[in-house]
Formats: C-alpha cells, structure tokens, sequence
C-alpha cells in the first residue's frame, strides 16, 4: 500500500518516483499538490486519510499505516532511520510520538565532534544556508554591505550552475540586486542541507572547513501545517550538519536563525532573550517544535565547544523600502484578510518587525568578531522589533479611511472561514488552511494571546553600535508591502466599486463652443465626488466623480459620467506649457449620452499669478471630444460661489456605517488635506513671481564692492587729515 | 591654471586633458585609461553635481564607478565643470549660472571627446546639478547622439520639500546678500567667523559631530535637506567630506529658485544673445532628447526627494515614445548613490546593466 501511495505521489514531485519512507513535502510536494493527493488516494486506492495526517507526517509508509489503523487492520511497525524511534500507532499517541523523536535528534547532539572556542576573526569567507529564501536573500546582500567578505551560498539543486542560476532567481524574485558586482563576491555550491556532509562532496566539505570564518543558517522549512516527522530533517538535522562543519577543522561560530516560534505556547508569560522557552510538550504545531528542537540540540552542542548564536525574528514584514514581502508568512494573510474584511481579531500583541531591519541586525550579529562583543557572541538575539498593539493597529487603519471592527478571534476566525466557503480568495488560501488546521490553529491562539517579545539585549546592541532603533512597523513603513500586496490580489485597496467613505456634491454650470469659436451654448454639469479612502487622496491624489453633464450641443438630454476623476495638483503642479501657471485640478471624464454614443470630457482648473484665488479655484476649462477623436468643443464653466460652501463643505457624507468620531475625522482629514494642496498649488505661480523680484536685489558681491570703496574713502580722507 | 590633483590611486592611468571652455574658462577633463585594449570600448563621460568634483567618482577607499567602469569594458572621462570644487571658480567673484555650464562646459567637453574616441559610443552619467545642466543641454540639441543617459537624483523636473523651499529660496535671500558664498570645510571657516551662526544652524539635533558632515547630512547649508544617509557612506569617505565637497556660491541661488519654482529645468539668461541656443524650458523642448534614459534616485533621498519619477512620470505621458525608465534603489540618500560604501553593489549594478544595454542597442549587437 505504501508503494502505491509513492506512485500516486510522484505524480506531484519534480523525481520520477517516491521512496515510501521519505516525507512527501521533503521531496517537494506542496500544500496545494497535497490537497489533491489526498483526493487521488480516496479515487483511486479507496485510502481515506485527511488533510492533516498528511500534513502531519507525509512519509507514503505513515499514511499507509494511518489509514490501515483507521480501517482496523493489523499493520507492521517500521523503524525509518536510526534516529527515530519505533512509531506507536494510535493517532492520539502523536504527541508522544513527536516527542520521542525530538529526544532522539537532540540526542544526535552528543555525536558532534568536541571542538575549542571559534576564533576571533572578522569574518572574511561566510557561509550562507536559505539564500534563496526571504529573510536570506535579503541576508546575503547585507552580508556584502557589511565589508568586503565573500559569502558562499548553498542552494538545493543539482549542481553549483543550476544553484546559481535559482540563486539569481530568488534575488531577483525579491528585487534584490544580482549584478556582476554581486557576482563577483558571491560563490553557489549546489547542496542539501538533510544529508550527511551537507551532500557536499568530501573534498568540498574538507575545504569549506578550513577555508569559512563563519557560518550563517537562515534555512528552514516554514510550514504551520506539517508535522515535526516532516520538518525535522530542514529545521534540526540541518543545523546539526552545520554544527559538525562549524566544528571540524578550524572552529568557527554558528549563526542560527531561530523564531520566536520557540515560545509558541498558549499562556507563556515573557517572550525575553534569557527567559527560558516553552515547555516542548506543549508546543503543537510542528514547526514549533522543530524550531524549540534546533535551539535545544544546538545548546547542547555548544557543551562539546560549538560557538553558536540565536537569532530569533517573529513575523517578518515586508521591506519598507521595495515593498517585497513574504507571501507565505503568516502576518501577509493576516495583512489581506483585515484590508478585505475590516474585521480583525483581538490580539494581544503581533510580533512583527520589516524583514530589511531583521536582516540588518542579523547581519551585524553574524558579523561581529567574538573578542570585541563577548556578551551577544555566545547568545540569544530577538529580532522581532517593536510589537504593534491593536489599537495601533486600529487607528492607523481608522487614519487610512479604512475602518475596522474588532472581533473575539474565535468569532473572527468563523467569520472568515464561512466567507472563504461563500466567496473564496485563493491568495488567503494558505491562512485559511492554518485556521482549519486543529493543530495550526494552536499556534495561531498562541499568536494572538503571546506578550511582545522583550528584546533589551538587543537594544542595547543596536545602541552600542550605532544600528536603527526598533520602530513600530506601522501603516507608513508597511505602505509599499501593502501596495504590492494589494497589486498581487492579498491585499485589498478600496476602490471606486465599494461604498464611498466620503462624498460630497459638486455643480457646475457655463458656456461651450465649437473649438476656436465663442462659447454660445449652455452647459451644466452635477456631480457628485467621493473617495474610497484616504489613502486613495494622500497617495495617489485622485478623486472619484459620477454624475450627469447636461450640453445641447452633446444631446439634448443630460449625459451621465461612465467613468472619471480628478487629479488634485497633477504632476505635483509641473506647468503644462512654459509660463506660470500651473495646474491646480485636473479633470478626466468619459461621458455617455442616452443613444449609447461616448465623448471624452477633459477640464483643467489653473492657478496664477493674480489676486482672484476664489475665482482660480472654481473656474474650470474644459474640452469635449467623442471619444476617440479630437476636441471639438471648448469652454468654461464654474462653481457658483453660492454653492461652494453648502455642497462641498457643509454637504460631506461620510459613510453612515462609522461612528460619529470616525464621521468627523473623515470630514476633518479630507478637508485639511485638500485645503492645503489647493493653497500649495495657488502659491506656486506668486511665490514665482515674488522671487523674481527678489532677483533684483544686489548681492553680497556687489555689497563688497561698495564696502571697499567706501573704505578706500575712508581711508583717504583719514590720509588727507592726517597731512 | 591647473585643477588641484585627483586624489586617486590610479596613478599614470588618468590622463589629464588640456580643456578651456570657449568662453576663455580652464576646466578639468581627464580620461582614465584601461590596462590593454582600449580600441572596442565605449567612452562614459562622468558629471559631478555643484561644489562636488571627479574625485566623487575615484574614491580610493571603496570601490568606485571609475574601478566599476573599467571592469565593466568603458572608458571613464571625467569633466571638472566650473561648479566643481577642484576649481577656483565656486571661491572667486566671477559669476556664473547653469546656461554656461549647459552651453559651453558640457557640449564642449562632448565634442572634445568625440575628437578622441573615433566614432566609438559616448554614453553619460550625470549626478544631480550635472545632470540638471545635461538635461538643458540635451534639449537644446547641443549634444546629440548620445547613446545612452544615466542621471541621478533630479533631471528635468526638480522638486523640493517645502520646508526647504522656504528656507532656501526666501531665507537663502538673507544669505545671498551677505555672503559671496558658504564654505562647507569647517576647517576653513574657524570658530568665529560671519558664518558661525549658520554653522551653529545646520548643528541643532545633530547626531554627527563632525561641522562638514553637519552641513551637509543634518541641515544642508540651512536649507533644511541632507544630502546622504549617514550608515552608507564609509568612516574614510566621511572624514575626508570637505575634500569631496568645496564651497558654494551663493550667486547660484537666483537660477536654482526660478528652476525649483517652475518644477522645470530652465534658461536663466534672457536678454543674452549668447544664450539664444538654449530654450527657455526644457520640459517643452524634451522632444529632442534622443537618448536612452535612466532616471536614478535613492528611495531615501532628502534633497530632491522623488523628482526623477516625478520626471519619469511626466516624460512618459508628454512624450510616450521617449525610452526612459525610473530605478529607485532602496535605501540610498543623495551623494550616497556614489559614494556611499556599497554603492558598488547597490548602485553601481544597475548603471551597468542600463549602459550594458545601449552599447548593445547602439553597436546593433
């Protein structure tokens, strides 16, 4: 039976095959590719397991068994590998399970070879593991930056030209640089981090011994729903294999990149880098567990010498700067599923810190020479940065114009997993999964209900060398990852589709003409403006319009708005032609009559250099064209002063569904904001013309001039009386 | 009258090239020459921005774009226009604005090169004030058939935060009445002088202690900006600031307000027949520039801000078979773009790549 789940399995894997005591997902099966397995078992072979018992532990020989278990018939333990005992068969014995196996991994510990303390040496050859990864592409090049070290990268491939090609492509993947500069410093060896000697050849392995300063582990399998079976080769035996490396030869410091995942149990007080970690029995989730398991055999490497470091990041945030982000880590789900839904949970508080100042710390960690910072050398790092609180969070979102209510988790969670049934969202996908999964799920309550990871050593390393605070990873720094969340389809924006958060009227009437001729024919147009959010106006200056345009000469009857918005100070108020005006609004509208035909409505409200600021605010050029071809009416039209202020002041509506507070900060924010980019755009043209006045003021080199001469006078008549 | 020496350590590779603008101003132009062949490569002309000078580009203590250049098959020449700091000029009581740079320096120094090169592609890379003159320049026609453009910081459409608008264009006017010009070496200056009230300015909530870096990184020249981020630049280049940057002259301000004001690059000069060749705005004549272009900016700069995709922006609407891109690189301030310690690895990558790809196009490869 365990053969024939290999055989339907290897439909899913990149090898021809599948060996019934290898985990599926080690062979490269995805989470998406297990859901079908699952399906293909239960067609094909009959063999009903679920979801969960594959994720748990996805050897073919585990699921045969579980499902013989299942089903009442007699089944032959097996004993995998050496390391892992023989397995009980009960599904309630997984946990002990589990933790037989981690006794025995830690017990692999005592294998390693003993070795002195590393050397104090700037590092000068590094040794990268996960470069391809999130956190390690952004690693390897602060790893450069840091000084002038050569780092070598060892990538899961087939050999050192294919991992340097998947190590091109994950930098560029994270917009991260791979030009001949970087090539120049960087070096991929093809390997795998499960297998003895890295599955390095010996003489490679022998080398990289005797030739790497330090060694840097970022790699690791980061799945929520696999069991630790599954995870325990990539995230402890991995770890291991660096140790006996950083331990053979001449001894070098290991840098591990641990998780705040190793406090991952539900009630765990503080979160500290000296406090000890959680209790591993109660710790559920497999990745967890495997990740408490790393540091626990590492620790106890270092009693046999090993010079080894914890660096522990909790969720790691996109860059503030590039906007790239994780789509696998689990804040990116949360991220999307509080813009789509306006609901969050009730957390306590959310480690997360922007993966640029995760790696910029890491970075100067790995590449600190013992001697000089004996204190964090042979210690514990938290990266996790400043937590941010939920109502923080809430009031960033509430600044946005992007409202949100808060839920119990529990509640939040049903909410969200009965919207996925009725209108599913592929990129939530994964956090669903989690939410679904009895045993992710632990670790998500855990989230929710863990303390801010305290991280004073940290601070006080980022003090001593000069490196940036912690800052709050707020709705500023994590603008650009949501940007692009957003553009990916995780996230949502609001857009003009959604009821508006503000809206207000606007009326317009004056005359049109053919182009080059009088305006003769009446023109009145009414509309209404809104906008989605704040964001929509602060960054993207855009204002949403709907309404009708009534102009004989277009139809006789009024003609409504398709599509169209406004520009506020476009180009950031660039003059269109050479003068000094410049433009204040820009207005772009595609128009539709009742025959069905389209005309293109182009209007452009400009400041200048004149005293009649009132009328440049309201008076409108516009140009009308069907749509495709040129303009072929020209004119102007105006707001009323009369209807300035009761429509577009004292006429806000704010979305009824907020709180009067939410109503009043809405009208307040739009109105400060558009005020001050109108005043902004009126000043240009005078300011232009105050400085050219300015121009003709003398300059000190004419001042000098007559500073001299009047001291040449001076000095002549002194000359003159002193005769 | 001679600049003051590169300070570099290439030696006898930099030939140093007589070059008197025709309106009777010495200049600095020298080309830096490759070990072996130099028949096939293309020549890159470098641009320093106001008050710095070539030697932003031969920082010996990293690795600079002249060893990037090299390594990378072009041949660096480097211009010291009348704004550099290895001239005289920035100190003296001769006036000049940016039309002589856009009209005499630049298109001179292009046909001096020509000269020399025998028809092998010419592409430029220009930084910040360099790049301004290079835009007015281009528009004017006066250098045509460029291969290709890299201009960093600002190009045509420059933008400042208003706090700087303020302080440069309507306080700067205290300061242009009462001083030839600001020097920024601390060391030239003393304790007690009639700038000590600006130095003293430009030193409130400085985390640097060094006046030079002051002027520059915390409030630059009291205008409110900095010009780099501090952690980019190495200690070295740090210390040795007032080398890299010279004085300013403050009879520039007059034509750098009438350009940030109008958002556009501009002619100064209107009465003068001499600088009839230029247009008045460059925006409106940017049909003419021929060239590939790469707009490069800093993610962080706090002196132009984001004006090169305010310019890429308004480039690609206006004139939509332009070949211009944007690359913003994260991270990065103004000067740090090319002096900064990594700017090798985080800079420099993508000028090669953009110049990789007009040689290519150019020599129809």
């Amino acid at each position: 039976m365990a053969a024939a789940i290999a055989t339907r399995a290897a439909r899913f894997l990149p090898a021809t095959s599948a060996d019934p005591e290898t985990d599926l997902f080690d062979a490269g099966l995805s989470s998406v590719d297990a859901v079908e397995l699952v399906a293909l078992m239960a067609r094909e072979l009959d063999v009903r397991v679920s979801l969960d018992d594959v994720f748990a532990d996805a050897r073919p020989r585990r699921l045969a068994q579980r499902w013989a278990t299942a089903a009442g018939l007699p089944t032959q333990s097996s004993a995998p590998t050496g390391a892992a005992p023989a397995v009980r068969d009960a599904p309630a014995d997984v946990v002990h399970e589990d933790l037989d196996m981690i006794l025995a991994d830690l017990a692999l510990a005592d294998r390693l070879p003993w070795s002195r303390q590393a050397d104090p040496v700037p590092p000068r050859r590094i040794l990268l593991t996960g470069a391809t990864g999130f956190l390690g592409s952004h690693l390897l090049l602060d790893l450069l930056r840091q000084g002038d070290a050569h780092v070598v990268c060892l990538v899961r491939a087939a050999d050192d030209e294919a991992a340097e090609r998947r190590l091109g492509e994950a930098l560029a993947s994270f917009d991260q640089p791979w030009s001949a500069e970087v090539r120049r410093r960087v070096t991929a060896y093809a390997a795998d981090l499960r297998q003895p000697r890295l599955g390095l050849t010996e003489d490679r392995w022998d080398s990289l011994a005797r030739e790497v300063d330090s060694i840097v582990n970022v790699a690791a399998a980061v799945d929520f729903l696999r069991g630790y079976p599954s995870l325990r080769q990539t995230n402890v035996l991995g770890p291991l294999h660096l140790a006996q490396l950083a331990m053979t030869g001449r001894p070098k410091p290991l840098h591990h990149i641990s998780s705040v995942a190793v406090f991952n149990e539900v009630g765990i007080e503080k979160m500290g880098e000296d406090d000890p970690v959680a209790h591993v029995d109660r710790l559920f989730a497999g990745y967890d567990k495997s990740k408490w398991a790393a540091e626990a055999a590492l620790r106890r490497a270092r009693e046999h010498g090993l010079t080894v470091t914890f660096l522990r990041p909790g969720a790691i945030g996109g860059h503030t700067r590039t906007g790239v982000y994780n789509p696998r880590d689990l804040s990116t789900g949360l991220i999307g599923a509080f813009s789509r839904f306006r609901t969050v949970p009730a957390f306590k508080f959310m480690n997360l810190a922007p993966v640029d100042w995760i790696s910029r710390v890491a970075c100067r960690v790995c590449s600190l020479r013992s001697r000089l910072c004996p204190r964090t050398f042979r210690t514990t790092t938290n990266l996790t940065g400043r937590a941010e609180t939920l109502p923080e969070l809430v009031k960033d979102m509430k600044l946005a114009g992007m409202n949100v209510r808060i839920a119990n988790w529990r509640d939040w969670r049903d909410d969200l997993l009965r919207r996925q049934e009725t209108d599913p969202v592929p990129e939530l996908d994964f956090l669903v999964r989690i939410l679904r999964s009895p045993t992710a799920v632990k670790l998500f309550e855990a989230l929710m209900f863990g303390p801010a990871a305290g991280a004073d050593r940290t601070e006080a390393f980022l003090a001593r060398h000069r490196l940036p605070a912690p800052e709050r990873y707020g709705s500023q720094a994590q603008l650009k990852a949501f940007e692009r969340m957003a553009e990916d389809g995780v996230a949502r924006l609001p857009s003009r589709e959604d009821p508006p958060y503000l809206s207000f009227r606007e009326r317009m009437k004056g005359h049109v003409g053919p182009v080059g001729e009088a305006p003769d024919t009446r023109c009145r147009m009414a509309f209404t403006l809104s906008i989605a959010s704040m964001y929509q106006v602060v960054r993207h200056r855009k204002v949403d319009v709907r309404g009708q345009v009534t102009c004989e000469r277009l139809h006789p009857q009024p003609l409504t708005v398709v599509d169209g918005e406004i520009w506020v100070r476009p180009d950031e108020g660039v003059p269109r032609m050479h003068g000094s005006d410049h433009p204040l609004l820009r207005y772009r509208l595609l128009l539709q009559d009742r025959d069905g035909g389209r005309w293109w409505l182009e209007g452009w409200k400009t400041a200048r250099a004149r005293r009649d600021f009132w009328k440049q605010t309201r008076t409108l050029e516009i140009t009308i064209g069907r749509e495709g071809g040129p303009a072929a009416l020209a004119g102007v039209v105006r707001v009323p002063g009369k209807s300035y202020v009761p429509d577009q002041i004292d006429g806000i509506q704010v979305d009824p569904r907020l709180s009067s507070q939410e109503q009043r900060l809405a009208k307040l924010a739009w109105l400060s904001w558009f005020f001050v980019q109108v005043g902004m755009g009126l000043a240009e043209p005078s300011l232009r013309a105050g400085a050219e006045l300015l121009d003709l003021r003398r300059d000190a080199i004419d001042r000098e001039k007559d500073k001299l001469q009047r001291k040449i006078r001076k000095l002549m008549i002194q000359r003159e009386q002193i005769r | 009258m001679t600049p003051r020496p590169l300070h570099t350590d290439l030696g006898a590779a930099i030939e140093q090239i007589p070059f008197t603008a025709s309106d009777g101003t010495e200049l600095g132009l020298c080309r830096v020459a490759a070990k072996g062949d130099d028949s096939e490569r293309p020549a890159v002309l470098v641009l320093h921005g106001l008050t710095a000078s070539a030697d932003m580009f031969l920082l010996p203590e990293t690795r600079n774009l002249v060893d990037v250049l090299l390594d990378a098959g072009y041949e660096p020449w480097l211009l010291d226009w009348r704004g550099s700091c290895r001239l005289p000029y920035n100190e003296g009581r001769v006036r000049y604005t940016f039309d002589d740079v856009a009209l005499y320096d630049i298109p001179e120094a292009v046909s001096l090169i020509r000269e020399r090169i025998d028809g092998r592609p010419l592409l430029v890379v220009a930084h910040c004030i360099g790049a301004m003159c290079l835009s007015l320049s281009m528009a004017a026609g006066l250098v045509p058939g460029l291969a290709g453009v890299v201009a960093q910081g600002v190009f045509l459409t420059p933008k400042m935060s208003w706090k700087t608008r303020v302080r440069l264009h309507f306080g700067g006017e205290l300061l242009r009445s009462r001083l030839v010009n600001i020097p920024t070496d601390f060391k030239k200056v003393g304790l007690w002088s009639k700038y000590s009230l600006l130095y003293a300015e430009v030193s409130l909530g400085a985390e640097c202690k060094d006046p030079t870096c002051q002027i520059l990184h915390n409030d630059s020249w009291g205008v409110g900006g900095s010009l780099f981020e501090h952690d980019n630049l190495d200690v070295r280049t740090h210390d040795r600031l007032a080398e890299l940057y010279g004085t300013v002259p403050m009879w520039i301000l007059p034509h750098l307000r009438s350009i940030e004001l109008a958002h556009t690059m501009m002619r100064f000069n209107d009465g003068d027949g001499r600088y009839d060749a230029l247009p008045k705005n460059a925006l409106d004549n940017a049909g003419k520039i021929e060239a590939p272009l790469m707009l490069l900016s800093g993610s962080d700069n706090r002196f132009w801000y984001d004006s090169n995709k305010l310019c890429h922006e308004v480039l690609s609407s206006r004139y939509p078979d332009m070949d211009v891109r944007y690359v913003e690189v994260p991270g990065y301030g103004h000067l740090d773009t090319f002096i900064g310690r990594n700017a090798a690895l985080d800079v420099f990558g993508h000028i090669v790549d953009f110049l990789d790809e007009c040689r290519a196009v150019h020599t129809g490869v």
